[in-house]
C-alpha cells in the first residue's frame, strides 16, 4: 500500500532539466543564430533566457497535474519525452545555451575550454609534424631492407608507436571539452572522422549502459563459457528484426514508435521464430578508422543430442571477410555470399535456445596484434589491415556439431568484435522452417519414457486363498 | 503516538508522578506505593497500539532499521548518494544542462592542469634531489650517511631542554606533544555549530622552539 508521500512523489514528474536550446528554424547558410536574448533585470535567469521548443522544456512542476476541475486531480499518464528531431538529414547548429552576461560562469568556462583546446590543438599538430618525419625515416630503413638494418626498424617502430598514441590522445583532449563537439555527438552529427567524435560514440557505447547490458546477458546466459572462453566486444552490434507478434507491437507502440515494425533486439531477449524466418538486420559501429575484416557467426549452442544425451552447436550463418570501419557505420550488407543463412528452429519439447551473432576480428596483416601504426599506414595508402581467410563453406552436414572453439583456433579469431544473443522457444513458423528450408521431417523431444516396474504383476492375483 | 500514551495513562494512571497531584488516583494500586519516587519505565503494550521503542534498550530498534530500513524516498539518503533538493536549486542557479556540464568540465580541466603541474614540479624537485644525493654518495661517503639520517621528531634540541627546566610539568607535556613539522593542533573541521564550551578568548598560542 502506498504511502501518502510516495504517491505524491510518483504523480508529480521528476524534475528534468531540458536540453541546451535550439533556433526552431533552421539558420541562413555561414552565419549561425544568434544566441537568445539575455533575461530582463526583473526577473531572474530562470524564467526566460531561450526560445525553448515546447519538446525541450523542463517539466514546470507549479502547473502540472494541478487542474483543480471540480476538486478532482487530472493523473498525468506519463509518456517518453520527445527528442527534438535533428539528425544527420536535418542537421542543425550548435547555438550557446545562455546569452552572455546571464551566468558569468559560463562565459568564463567556455573562454577557458576555448583556450586550453586552441593549445592542445597547436601542441597536436606540432607533434603530428614530427610523426610525419620520423614515419619518412621509417620508410627509408624499411625500402633498405637487409638484417643490420632490422633491429633499427623495430626501434623507430616502436616510437612512432608512442608518439602516434600520445598524439591520439592530443587529438581526443583538444575537442572533446568544446559543448558544440559534444552537443553534436549527442545529436547524430558526429563526423567519425574526427577522433574526438569517434571516442566520445564509443565512450558513450561502453559507459551510458550498452555494453553492460549485453555483457550481463552474455554472462548470465553463460554464453561466455559454453561457446568462447573470453568475450571483449569492441564493435556495437545491434540486430534488428521485423515484429510480427502483438506483444512486439504494443512494444514499438509503448516506444513512441507507433507505425514502425522493426523491433531493434534487446540482448537476451525472446523473440518469435517467426521474427527470424529472414535473416535479421545486423547494424555494426566499428571505432578504428582503417578497415579491417571480421567473420559473422551465428550459432545455437542448444541443439539436442539424443546420442551422447547432450547438446551441440549448430552452425545458423556464416560469412568471412566482412569489412568493418568508423567510416563505413551502419548496416551490414551482402552477408549471405558464403554459408547461406538458416533460420532459427527451436525444436518442440527442448528448453530455450540462445542464438548468438558474433563478428569476430581477423588477424592482422602484418604482426601479431592492431596497432597504431598499422592503422595510420592502411589510412593512408587506403586497402585493408587485417588477413583475408579463404574460410571454405560449411557443408549442411557439418552445420551440426560445429565446434567453435575449434574454429576460432584454427583461423586464429580474436576476442574481440561484436557480440549479440537472443534467445527462442518452439513456435508455428518452426515447423515452417523444417517443411521448406531444412526438408526434414520436424523432430520432437520429450523426456523418455519411465519404465513400468509394475508391468509383469499388474494383470495377476495377488493373493490365493 | 506520546498523546494517546498519555491519554491513556491518565485513565488508568500505572504512570506514578506523585508530585503531581491530578495523576494521584484513589485506584491506585497498593503495591505500587513503595515506587512512588520512581518513575515506571516498562513498556507495557495496549493491545491496539505498538509499544514505545524510545524506552529502554535502542539495541532492537537498531538491529529492526538496520535491517528493514525505509524505502521511502522522501529524504536525502545517509551518505549523499541521492539527493532530491540538487536539482531544483541548480535549475534555479544554471537553467541549462549543458552549461552547467560546461562549467563543470571547465572546472575539473582547471583542477586538472594545476594537480599535473603540481605533480610535474614535485617529480622535477625529486628527481634533483636524487641525482644530488647519488653525487654525494659518490663523492663522500660519510656526508652521504649524514644526509641520509632521519632525525626524531620527538627529541628535543638543547634550546628546548632549557626552556623545559622553567617550565610547570603539565606545560613541558604540551610542548612534548607539539612535534615540530605535524599539523598544528588548532587546525579543526569547521562544524555546523559552535561548541559548547564557546569560544575561547583568552587562548594563547603555543610555539615550539625549533
Amino acid at each position: 500500500m502506498l504511502s501518502r508521500t510516495l504517491r505524491a512523489a510518483t504523480a508529480r514528474p521528476f524534475l528534468v532539466r531540458g536540453n541546451a536550446s535550439l533556433s526552431s528554424a533552421p539558420p541562413a547558410a555561414g552565419t549561425p543564430a544568434p544566441p537568445p536574448p539575455p533575461a530582463s533585470t526583473t526577473t531572474t535567469a530562470t524564467t526566460t533566457t531561450t526560445a525553448t521548443p515546447p519538446s525541450a522544456k523542463a517539466a514546470k512542476a507549479p502547473e502540472e497535474g494541478d487542474k483543480a476541475e471540480g476538486g478532482r486531480r487530472k493523473r498525468k499518464v506519463w509518456t517518453p519525452r520527445k527528442r527534438p528531431a535533428i539528425s544527420a538529414l536535418a542537421p542543425r547548429e550548435w547555438n550557446r545555451p545562455l546569452a552572455p552576461g546571464v551566468v558569468p560562469a559560463y562565459d568564463y568556462a567556455l573562454k577557458y575550454i576555448q583556450r586550453d583546446a586552441a593549445a592542445v590543438a597547436a601542441e597536436a599538430a606540432e607533434l603530428e609534424k614530427r610523426v610525419e618525419e620520423k614515419e619518412g625515416e621509417y620508410q627509408v630503413l624499411l625500402k633498405e631492407g637487409g638484417e643490420g638494418v632490422k633491429e633499427g626498424l623495430e626501434k623507430v617502430d616502436a616510437e612512432l608507436e608512442g608518439m602516434r598514441e600520445k598524439l591520439h590522445v592530443l587529438r581526443v583532449q583538444a575537442e572533446v571539452n568544446l559543448p558544440e563537439v559534444r552537443w553534436k555527438v549527442k545529436n547524430a552529427l558526429a563526423e567519425r572522422g574526427r577522433e574526438a567524435h569517434r571516442h566520445l560514440l564509443e565512450h558513450r557505447w561502453r559507459k551510458d549502459g550498452d555494453l553492460d547490458l549485453l555483457m550481463e546477458r552474455i554472462y548470465q546466459m553463460k554464453v561466455v563459457p559454453d561457446l568462447l572462453p573470453v568475450l571483449k566486444p569492441t564493435v556495437d552490434l545491434r540486430v534488428a528484426v521485423p515484429a510480427t507478434t502483438p506483444d512486439q507491437f504494443r512494444a514499438l507502440a509503448a516506444q513512441g514508435r507507433a507505425g514502425a515494425n522493426v523491433l531493434t533486439v534487446e540482448p537476451g531477449v525472446f523473440l518469435d521464430p517467426k521474427n527470424t524466418l529472414s535473416p535479421p538486420m545486423l547494424y555494426a559501429d566499428a571505432f578504428h578508422a582503417d578497415t579491417r575484416l571480421y567473420t559473422l557467426l551465428m550459432v545455437d549452442p542448444d541443439v539436442p543430442d539424443p546420442e551422447r544425451a547432450g547438446y551441440k552447436t549448430y552452425l545458423h550463418w556464416m560469412c568471412p571477410n566482412v569489412e568493418l570501419s568508423a567510416a563505413r557505420a551502419g548496416r551490414l550488407t551482402g552477408l549471405n555470399g558464403h554459408t547461406a543463412y538458416v533460420p532459427p528452429h527451436p525444436q518442440r519439447g527442448t528448453p530455450y535456445h540462445r542464438y548468438t551473432v558474433l563478428l569476430l576480428p581477423q588477424p592482422p596483416v602484418r604482426g601479431e596484434r592492431y596497432s597504431r601504426n598499422l592503422e595510420a599506414r592502411a589510412v593512408r595508402e587506403g586497402g585493408v589491415s587485417s588477413r583475408r581467410l579463404d574460410i571454405p563453406v560449411v557443408g549442411e552436414g557439418e552445420r551440426a556439431g560445429f565446434d567453435v572453439r575449434k574454429f576460432v583456433e584454427e583461423w586464429g579469431l580474436g576476442v574481440e568484435g561484436g557480440a549479440h544473443m537472443f534467445r527462442e522457444v518452439w513456435g508455428a513458423a518452426t515447423s515452417k522452417v523444417y517443411e521448406e528450408v531444412l526438408k526434414q521431417p520436424e523432430p520432437v523431444f520429450g523426456r523418455p519414457r519411465k519404465e513400468d516396474r509394475y508391468a509383469d504383476i499388474r494383470g495377476r492375483k495377488k493373493y490365493v486363498l | 503516538m506520546m498523546a494517546c500514551q498519555i491519554r491513556r495513562d491518565q485513565e488508568i494512571s500505572h504512570q506514578i508522578d506523585s508530585q503531581h497531584p491530578a495523576t494521584m488516583s484513589f485506584l491506585r494500586p497498593a503495591s505500587s506505593s513503595s515506587k512512588a519516587a520512581f518513575r515506571n519505565t516498562t513498556a507495557i503494550r495496549h493491545y491496539a497500539g505498538k509499544p514505545d521503542t524510545s524506552l529502554g534498550d535502542p539495541k532492537r530498534e537498531n538491529l529492526r532499521r538496520a535491517l528493514y530500513p525505509s524505502n521511502i524516498r522522501n529524504r536525502p539518503t545517509p551518505v549523499g548518494t541521492w539527493r532530491p533538493d540538487v536539482a531544483r536549486a541548480l535549475q534555479r542557479a544554471i537553467p541549462s544542462v549543458q552549461a552547467h556540464e560546461t562549467i563543470e568540465r571547465a572546472w575539473l580541466l582547471h583542477k586538472r592542469h594545476v594537480r599535473k603541474q603540481r605533480e610535474a614540479e614535485l617529480s622535477r624537485k625529486f628527481e634533483k634531489m636524487r641525482e644530488a644525493m647519488d653525487e654525494l654518495y659518490k663523492l663522500d661517503s660519510q656526508l652521504y650517511l649524514q644526509a641520509n639520517r632521519a632525525d626524531d621528531p620527538r627529541a628535543k634540541s638543547a634550546q628546548e631542554m632549557e626552556m623545559a627546566k622553567k617550565l610547570k610539568v603539565s606545560e613541558v607535556r604540551t610542548m612534548d606533544a607539539r612535534i615540530p613539522g605535524l599539523f598544528p593542533r588548532e587546525l579543526k573541521v569547521p562544524t555546523d555549530t559552535p561548541s559548547r564550551t564557546g569560544w575561547n578568548y583568552d587562548y594563547k598560542p603555543f610555539q615550539r622552539p625549533l
